[in-house]
């Protein structure tokens, strides 16, 4: 039988309270969790460790969600990443174009999203890992 | 680009006379363009895979497991750009020509551009819209 792989991600938020449903949802399905409280700390934990996923908040203080994913997406493109926004639909594609994001997350997202984003993550890793090996 | 092997991203069943696809993500298949001293010396097709929200990374995979060292587009975004460069795949751009064939050519013969980062597409990189 195939073990199951533990997923790694980092939760990007100055507002613990605003994503304690969320990482709840998300560590009740073997996710392994990490917190960073700006951007640039975030950054920083993404180059020491090993994530499948970042999830970002809406601003970071000291830069914005948008502006951090840029900069993961810079030295970390294989990092898969999600962001909270207040945007509309069309308005949040528009902004994030070519940003590869996997989801767009409400303001407060529950544990109904987290499930929603590991659905989407598992299947984005699965065909990656298909196609790296094709 | 003397030896090596391009990978273009194709309408339909692909081919040297087949047109490139719009999106490198949405296409149909992938033409593999194989090129010694120069010369192409083989063509071939591989089907793409399923094309979902944030799977930037996929095509990427799988052009590096097919020693692909060139690859031409219409536009791209910033992400799969860098996905691109980490996995030593060199990204060519040619916005105005779909013909598969002419920009081939260009290509071996040195008289493409490579895409430099602020012509990604979309709003987040900034750059312009090339799709």
């Amino acid at each position: 039988m195939r073990e199951q792989k533990i997923i790694n991600i980092l939760l990007a938020s100055r507002d613990k309270t605003s994503m304690a449903a969320f990482k709840a949802g998300l560590e009740e399905n073997q996710v392994q969790t990490a917190w960073a409280e700006t951007g640039s700390n975030a950054i920083a934990r993404l180059t020491e460790g090993n994530f499948d996923l970042v999830v970002t908040d809406e601003n970071l203080g000291d830069m914005t969600g948008l502006e951090f994913i840029e900069k993961v997406i810079s030295t970390k493109p294989m990092v898969n990443c999600a962001a909270v926004s207040s945007l509309l639909p069309a308005d949040f594609h528009e902004a994030s174009e070519g940003l590869g994001i996997l989801m767009q997350l409400p303001v407060r997202p529950d544990q109904e999203q987290a499930e929603k984003l590991l659905r989407q993550l598992k299947n984005i890793l699965n065909l990656t890992e298909q196609a790296a090996a094709d | 680009m003397k030896n090596g092997r391009i990978a273009v991203p194709s309408n339909g069943k692909g081919g040297l006379d087949a047109t490139r696809s719009g999106h490198f993500g949405h296409c149909d298949v992938f033409t593999f363009i194989d090129v010694e001293n120069g010369e192409i010396k083989k063509v071939s097709t591989i089907q793409n895979q399923e094309h979902v929200q944030g799977g930037c990374m996929v095509p990427v995979n799988l052009l590096a497991s097919h020693n692909v060292k060139a690859l031409v587009v219409g536009g791209i975004g910033m992400r799969p750009l860098m996905g691109f460069k980490q996995a030593g795949i060199d990204v060519y751009h040619d916005s105005q020509r779909t013909e598969i064939k002419p920009v081939v050519e260009d290509l071996i013969a040195g008289k493409l551009h490579q895409i430099s980062d602020d012509q990604v597409c979309g709003g987040g990189g900034g750059g312009m819209n090339l799709k």
